[in-house]
């Protein structure tokens, strides 16, 4: 069996680097134990686990990491990070994700799509946090 | 005693009853909640990046100003309480990481020059629920109890923020029992539930109401399957999920007889004997008087 497939040059290698500095975790600690998968209560909802999210990122696959909708859907609860045995900050490396895509890709919420009626019903902290982890806000 | 409190935005519009059950509480508990100066929005969520100071700015400036209110406060301990789960945990996360690297610390303070402040890193933030269970105590709470919850079985939803993280549990994060011994001096009964903690999928209410409906179905299920009929929460986001979204549930047909959400301090009230307007019930889109009155816990002639 050949392991040709998986490469690790320069592209990888900087996105890589790029997640574990923007979240300050050491991505290469994760042992794939699933711990973090098995306790989120939004795993359903991922097209990714979120192990399998970080074997990618260990991996610096960025474009199949980008791709998928795990790090939007994480609702940063933070039970992953306090019961990864590797004591990874996994909510951090979710947040690195999406704090990639924010700083070189558009937008994903425009204020204004959301209804009158929605804004004025729905709490502050929503809309502080929703804008603040899902646009550059 | 006098207390330095941080409200936060959502004590001032949706959780007024939060609010203002809080502070009377605090009165009869002689442990005043009293709103400090100047303060301004902590940013909600805390930051998980590591290079992202300006995310800090206005944590630290409410520290900074709080500092300041206990000085004038006189006799108060160097702490700033919240009410809101979230205000706790963004104030207490960015406080440690200030005290942990006194650099970003003065890059922050530099910030605040504006403003004439400077933060010396002095202060520690409690939550409302820390002073109960530490400053008061639960045999006091219970001294004070004129109108013993009886038939009211309470599931005490933590949520995410008051457990987690390490840096800003308020409890153990696996075992928390601060809102069960509260529940137990009102004279209510505790319901054994495992969803305490379940996330009620936070912020994604703004552009993914599905993924709190799913939730919440989980959530309010696992309550009434354990017997409760009531639920207690410490956030108003929390409460906004599981109160707003029962009665959409129901308006989808998924969910049938929503039950009430209270904040914590509102039983407290209501057991205490303290006025009713306090609570602002109509603010709620469950409305808890039901409850209340069918179980004789309100609206009795003394
Ligand atoms: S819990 Fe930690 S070690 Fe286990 S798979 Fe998740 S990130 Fe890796
Ligand atoms: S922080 Fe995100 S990834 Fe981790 S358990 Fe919570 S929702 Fe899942």
């Amino acid at each position: 069996m050949s392991y040709d497939y998986i490469e690790f040059g320069d592209t990888e290698k900087e996105f890589t680097s790029k997640i574990e500095e923007i979240s300050g975790q050491n991505i290469f600690s994760c042992y794939q134990c699933g711990k973090c998968s098995a306790g989120c209560a939004f795993s359903n909802l991922m097209e990714k686990t979120i192990n399998h999210t970080m074997q990618l990122v260990q991996l610096g696959k960025k474009e199949k990491v980008l791709q998928s909708n795990t790090h939007w859907v994480c609702a940063s609860c933070l039970t992953c990070t306090v019961r990864c045995p590797r004591e990874i900050d996994v909510a951090a490396v979710m947040e690195a994700i999406r704090e990639y895509t924010l700083r070189y890709e558009p937008e994903t919420i425009e204020r204004l799509d959301l209804p009158e009626e929605l804004l004025k019903k729905i709490p502050n902290i929503a809309l502080v946090g929703s804008f603040r982890k899902k646009s550059e806000l | 005693m006098k207390n330095s409190y941080f409200p936060g935005c959502n004590l001032k519009t949706e959780a007024k009853g939060f609010e203002q059950s809080a502070i009377a509480v605090s009165k009869a508990l002689d442990a005043e909640l009293v709103e400090m100066p100047e303060w301004n929005c902590c940013g909600t969520v805390q930051t998980m990046t590591t290079d992202n100071l300006m995310r800090r700015i206005a944590p630290v400036r409410v520290l900074s100003r709080a500092s300041n209110h206990v000085k004038e406060l006189k006799n108060s301990q160097n702490q700033v309480i919240t009410l809101c789960s979230m205000c706790n945990s963004t104030l207490k996360i960015v406080n440690a990481e200030v005290k942990e690297n006194p650099n970003d610390l003065e890059k922050i303070n530099f910030q605040l020059e504006n403003d004439d402040l400077v933060y010396e890193g002095d202060m520690e933030v409690k939550h409302f629920l820390e002073i109960l269970r530490d400053d008061v105590g639960y045999e006091n709470i219970a001294k004070k109890v004129t109108n013993p919850l009886e038939g009211m079985k309470i599931a005490s939803y933590y949520g995410c923020m008051l457990l987690h993280p390490e840096k800003a549990k308020i409890d153990d994060e696996e075992m928390p029992t601060v809102m069960e011994s509260i529940v137990l001096s009102l004279g209510a009964e505790v319901v054994d539930w495992p969803y305490f903690k379940q996330c009620c999928g936070s912020y994604h209410i703004v552009d993914r109401d599905d993924i709190v409906n799913s939730q919440v179905v989980k959530i309010i299920r696992n309550a009434k399957k354990t017997g409760a009929n009531a639920l207690i929460v410490a956030c108003p986001l929390c409460a906004y999920n599981l109160d707003n979204q029962q009665v959409e549930l129901e308006k989808l047909g998924v969910e049938k007889e929503p039950i009430p959400i209270f904040y914590f301090t509102q039983l407290m009230a209501i057991a205490m004997g303290l006025p009713q307007k306090v609570n602002h019930f109509e603010d709620h889109h469950i409305n808890p008087i039901l409850l209340l009155k069918e179980l004789g816990l309100i609206g009795k002639k003394k």
